[in-house]
């Protein structure tokens, strides 16, 4: 039966839950228009007038003003038909027949439920079901219990419990523990302890609930040398002092990479010393311009130029060995590496065909593989396919390496730690940022003269950009 | 009903029933079955007047009740609107010794037995369960599992047998009330099989109000419920539930016959669930207009009233004081039922076991420890 | 309630005989119907037939039809009019044939017998015992070997109790028809025909209380918790196990709701260890409370995890390999050693 409407407290929107009423603009038996203003409310933010959803006559009035109501509540009924009798629940008027209770009803529109029908609104903020009241929204909020600050809030919102202070929490409920005599008392992962540093339970003092053995009991008491009479725990050196991490995921990968290569290609290594003070000053002219205003820029940038500059020059350092087909395979691209120590552990990604890129993309590809490989996110596709590489052993203050060959490729450089270093500079000893790059090659493909004069190439351009470039381009 | 040459009561379905008030209100002096079985009423004035006052009380009643659950005052409420001639009438033919087994719908027995109507608003308000003595009220509490009180009627019929109170006029019976949806289960089948068995001293009044909550007739059986009753060897006969006079000569002789010792009965009172199966059921999902009207033509309670009115036993001013005494009644029993107290938390610990069990014990006193931590409790 | 003395041996010297579990049974039902007009037996083939294992023979010859009732084949109607009769005034001892076919009656039994005292607030008392032979180790067919027992001891407002022994067997069901709780009765159908000591004159008021466990081997290495069918098992597991030179204790726990927590409790503390051994499935069954509760309470106490041996979460299976499915002594005892390899 739809002709007593409820009238919910509605959703006043901005995510409140609830509103508190100021005052009725109408009272039982007030006739009522539609849209008419019925009740003020106030929400967190201001006082609204609520106008009513159905002409009719009020018919009860659920909530008081000065309370509370939790949005989706009823707040008052609404006679929308007065003209077809009285009301079974007023009281006044004869028997309600047959024919008032059992009126025959249009079935409810489409989508909307009547009220008090399943799926409907029900009162007190339920939702109607067959047999009963009917689920009620709750609210995710915790009773305040008793010694928690904020425990005398106003009625209207229960104190949310936020750092209650430790009350004195209520002996769990359980038999009474009898006397200890008897075996000791120790919660299981404290007898682990206990027996993997060689402690006898029993001559240990039990400090913790119902006397019962803790963990720092144990603790101190294999921390001291020697209790009176007690059997001093011996220095051992055994799988109690040792710490076993399976070998796993990056790490054992990478550790099969490192043998393989190390295994099978006859690693050399040389070294080169530079003046990479012009350098350092080109970088700064970099970061000054424009197009590189947003990008980060770093050494490490120039060096990689550098190498992909000097690949321009000898081709062959950019190719691996095929054992299988016992051919060299000379790359025309050059997918760079940068070695990245992750979490999870070393890995080397690159960026593809990084000869093409301007010297702001490569800024921009290099910041970006650094941060993903920082993420833990590095695709596969980046870790494969790699020619050639660049290890920054100087962002750990380290002046240079002997770097192992990524699988598949031929030659890698290690970027040592920029440093102010005494340097003979137009015949005089200055002050020069100095660093020390190392370059391991395979060398069944590159000999000493090709690795030398790569290397030196390298060298050249950090020592002078603008003379390499203009001598090279 | 006679063997099939004619029809027999107004309105009647086919096959006819027991009709001894027409829905015009005029009298039928008695209908005799095919097994030769006469009913009849002999009423006095009075007597009529009273079963006036109950249908209408019963009725207003109901009504105040179905708007205290519109209200939120009570979670459910089962209507019994259509079906009081078939309460009060079978209620009435209950003698003081007789035991009744209600489903949930039968507030009109209730009534008629003398108890306190607020008795089963407890359970509807959810305060409690519904729990009284059924031994003090001679009413068992209302039982929510579709049939489950029919085996349990006829074990307690099975008990008079033993306790040797059957077979004579003063011996007791039992009255096992059901819907039409309740002879599908299996075990009200059980009660009929073991009553006849046992020759138990029980009448099985079934209110066949036409549904199960949306399930009609049809989906429970495929031949008229009172012929059920010969598959399992005891007699059944279809009343006009409506009928309030038909309804209580029919369960009286039942009755007696089974007090005398002559074992069971199946009554199908043949009647209409004019509202709801329970209040948030929404029947126009399931059933049409006409036929809601058809039976609002057939009301149990304006064919007695129009009976009375023709045979000068009651005036308008009768009318009206029934009414007044009705609502006064339900205004009473409004006013209590408002004021039912919720009950405490701690009582849910309350009545599991005769003995008690430390288990409970146990759990009661953590549990009131648990509420004493929270502010606003009273420790 | 005081603690009883839960020692290994009976308190009194037994005047007794030597007889069968299910003789036992018989006996007790005796005495149960002269001592209470009111109690009644009723079930499939209880009268004329005495019963598929005999357990009320010779009874309805001596009490009367009225008072052993052969029932139609219907179990919910013997449970449900059990109810009735309950109501009435009578105190009905319902027999169920055969554990895998009480599922008929569950309705009643869990949604009436069981709510009743509690619904009626006190006011209808179902002093009702539902007798139900339990458990394997007959070699029988489909349906006829089933544990139920935990669909009964996790619904509140029930009681449910097993007898292992002869002894145990004749005043349990005595008390069992005593009380007016609701009494779910499980009997160890495999150890019907087992012989023991039965003091015909126990007195049911000094008896051994109903819902009391029993230490029915005292130990000191381990703990084996077990009820009706394998106690005997656990016994014989404890015998097994002296002979590598393991102290077992074994508690008959005898309740199974409600279960004598105290008992199992100062048993694991002393102990240490605790291994439940029960036929029925172990997923979610007896032994997974146990389990629970102990760990909670003697925390601190345990050397290992409380261990569960179980039959396992399949459907009871065929004659011919059930003896691979239900607990022995041996499963019991490798259970223990795990137990020591914590």
């Amino acid at each position: 039966m739809s002709r007593i409407k409820e009238f919910n407290l509605p959703d006043l929107g901005e995510g409140l839950t609830e509103g508190e009423i100021l005052s009725w603009l109408v009272k039982v038996g007030d006739t009522i228009e539609l849209n008419q203003p019925i009740v003020e409310v106030e929400t967190a933010k201001a006082a609204v007038e609520i106008p009513a959803k159905w002409a009719g006559v009020i018919s009860r009035i659920f909530v008081e003003a000065g309370s509370t109501v939790e949005v989706g509540s009823p707040i008052v009924a609404i006679d929308t038909d007065p003209s077809a009798g009285p009301l079974p629940s007023s009281g006044d008027g004869p028997v309600p027949s047959a024919e008032s209770l059992a009126a025959v009803d249009i079935a409810p529109a489409e989508g909307a439920v009547e009220p008090g029908l399943i799926g409907g609104p029900a009162p007190g903020g339920r939702t109607a079901v067959l047999v009963g009241y009917g689920p009620r929204n709750t609210t995710a909020k915790r009773r305040p219990r008793v010694g928690t600050p904020g425990a005398s809030a106003t009625a209207a919102v229960p104190a949310p419990v936020t750092t209650p202070e430790p009350v004195a929490a209520p002996e769990p409920v359980q038999a009474p523990e009898p006397a200890r005599v008897g075996p000791v008392l120790a919660k299981p992962p404290v007898r682990k302890l206990a027996r993997d540093l060689g402690i006898d339970l029993a001559t240990v003092t039990g400090t913790g609930p119902l006397g019962s053995v803790t963990r720092d009991d144990v603790q101190q008491a294999a921390a001291q040398p020697q209790a009176a009479g007690a059997t001093p725990a011996a220095a051992v050196f055994d799988a109690s002092r040792e710490q076993r991490i399976p070998v796993k995921g990056v790490r054992k990968l990478t550790a099969e990479n490192m043998v393989a290569s190390a295994f099978t290609a006859p690693h050399v290594t040389e070294f080169l010393t530079v003046d990479v003070t012009r350098a350092m000053k080109a970088l700064e002219k970099i970061k000054a311009r424009p197009e590189f205003r947003d990008v980060r820029v770093s050494p490490l940038l120039l060096v990689a130029k550098a190498v992909l500059l000097a690949v321009r020059r000898h081709p062959m350092v950019n190719s691996s060995w095929s054992a299988q087909t016992n051919e060299i395979v000379v790359k025309e691209y050059v997918n760079l590496g940068i070695a990245a120590a992750t979490e999870r552990g070393l890995i080397v990604p690159n960026i593809k065909d990084a000869g093409r890129l301007s010297l702001r993309e490569l800024a921009e590809a290099l910041n970006t593989l650094v941060q993903v490989a920082k993420s833990g996110k590095t695709p596969p596709s980046d870790m494969s396919a790699g020619t050639l590489s660049i290890t920054n052993v100087g962002v750990f203050g380290v002046d240079t390496g002997t770097p192992i060959l990524p699988p598949g490729e031929s030659a890698i450089l290690a970027f040592g730690a920029v440093k102010p270093m005494p340097w003979v500079h137009k015949g005089k000893i200055k002050i020069r940022q100095v660093t020390t790059l190392g370059l391991s090659f395979d060398h069944r493909i590159i000999d000493g003269e090709l690795g030398s004069k790569f290397l030196r190439d390298i060298g050249r351009f950090l020592t002078d950009p603008e003379e390499a470039l203009l001598a090279w381009t | 009903m006679a063997n099939g040459e004619r029809e027999v009561g107004v309105d009647a379905p086919a096959g006819g029933f027991v009709q001894l008030l027409t829905p015009d209100g005029e009298r039928v002096d008695s209908v005799t079955t095919a097994d030769g079985t006469t009913y009849s009423v002999s009423f006095t004035d009075d007597e009529y007047r009273e079963l006036y006052k109950d249908l209408v009380t019963v009725r207003r009643l109901d009504a105040e009740a179905t708007a205290l659950q519109r209200q939120g005052e009570l979670g459910i409420w089962a209507s019994l609107l259509g079906q009081e001639a078939a309460q009060v009438g079978s209620g009435r033919a209950l003698r003081p010794q007789d035991m009744a087994f209600p489903t949930y719908r039968e507030h009109g027995v209730l009534y008629t037995r003398g108890i306190d109507p607020i008795m089963p608003f407890g359970l509807f308000r959810g305060v409690d369960q519904g729990g009284w003595d059924p031994n003090e009220y001679k009413f068992n509490t209302y039982t929510i599992v579709i049939g489950a009180q029919t085996l349990h009627a006829t074990g307690y019929a099975m008990g008079i047998t033993m306790d040797g109170k059957t077979g004579n006029p003063d011996g007791e019976a039992v009255i096992a009330y059901f819907g039409d949806g309740a002879t599908s289960q299996g075990e009200v089948n059980e009660s009929f099989v073991w009553s006849g068995v046992f020759n138990a001293p029980i009448v099985f009044f079934c209110q066949n109000n036409q549904y199960a909550i949306s399930e009609p007739l049809e989906r429970q059986t495929r031949i008229p419920l009172y012929r059920r009753a010969a598959g399992y060897g005891f007699p059944g006969v279809r009343i006009d539930g409506n009928d309030v006079l038909a309804t209580f000569a029919v369960t009286r002789a039942a009755l007696d016959n089974a007090r005398n010792g002559q074992g069971p009965t199946l009554i199908e009172a043949y009647t209409y669930r004019m509202g709801a199966h329970t209040s948030s059921d929404d029947p126009t999902r399931y059933r049409i207009a006409s036929e809601v009207e058809s039976w609002k033509a057939k009301d149990p309670i304006s064919r007695l009233r129009a009976f009375l009115a023709k045979q000068q036993l009651a005036d308008d001013t009768f009318f009206a004081e029934v009414d007044e005494a009705a609502k006064t009644l339900a205004l009473d029993l409004r006013e209590r039922v408002l004021s039912m107290p919720d009950p405490q938390p701690v009582s849910l610990f309350d009545n599991v076991y005769p003995t008690g069990s430390p288990e409970i014990d146990a759990q009661r006193a953590r549990f009131v420890e648990y509420q004493a931590s929270f502010e606003g409790s009273d420790h | 309630m005081t603690e009883p003395d839960r020692g290994g041996k009976p308190q009194k010297k037994t005047v007794g005989e030597n007889l069968s579990l299910g003789k036992a049974l018989n006996h007790g039902l005796r005495r149960s119907l002269e001592n209470d007009s009111k109690v009644v037996i009723m079930g499939e083939d209880v009268g004329k037939l005495g019963g598929v294992f005999r357990i009320t023979d010779g009874l309805q010859k001596d009490f009367g039809e009225d008072r052993i009732i052969d029932t139609p084949l219907a179990e919910a109607g013997i449970v449900g009019t059990a109810v009735g009769l309950a109501i009435r005034g009578y105190r009905p001892v319902c027999e169920i044939q055969f554990d895998g076919f009480v599922f008929p009656a569950y309705n009643q039994i869990v949604a009436q017998v069981a709510k009743m005292f509690y619904r009626s607030k006190g006011n209808v008392r179902l002093p009702i015992v539902i007798r139900i032979p339990y458990g394997g180790g007959i070699g029988a067919v489909e349906h006829h070997s089933e544990s139920p027992e935990g669909y009964f001891a996790h619904t509140p407002g029930l009681k449910v109790v097993t007898c292992s022994t002869p002894l145990d067997a004749y005043t349990m069901i005595q008390q069992a028809i005593a009380t007016d709780d609701p009494i779910v009765f499980f009997e160890p159908k495999r150890r019907y025909w087992e012989k023991g000591e039965v003091d015909l004159d126990a007195d049911l008021a000094s008896a051994y209380p109903l819902h009391a466990a029993r230490v029915a081997r005292e130990g000191t290495d381990a703990t084996l918790l077990a009820y009706g069918p394998m106690v005997r098992t656990a016994l014989d597991a404890a015998t097994a196990a002296a002979e590598d030179g393991r102290n077992l204790e074994v508690i008959d726990l005898r309740s199974l709701s409600p279960v004598d927590y105290p008992a199992i409790y100062a048993s694991v503390r002393k102990t240490g260890r605790a291994v439940v051994v029960h036929e029925a499935p172990g997923n979610l069954g007896v032994g997974a409370e146990l389990a629970a509760r102990i760990t909670e309470e003697c925390f601190y106490s345990l050397e290992a995890p409380v261990l569960r041996v179980t039959g396992f979460d399949v459907p009871y299976p065929a004659a011919r390999v059930e003896e691979e499915y239900l607990p022995d002594l041996d499963r019991v005892l490798d259970a223990v050693d795990r137990s020591f390899g914590w």
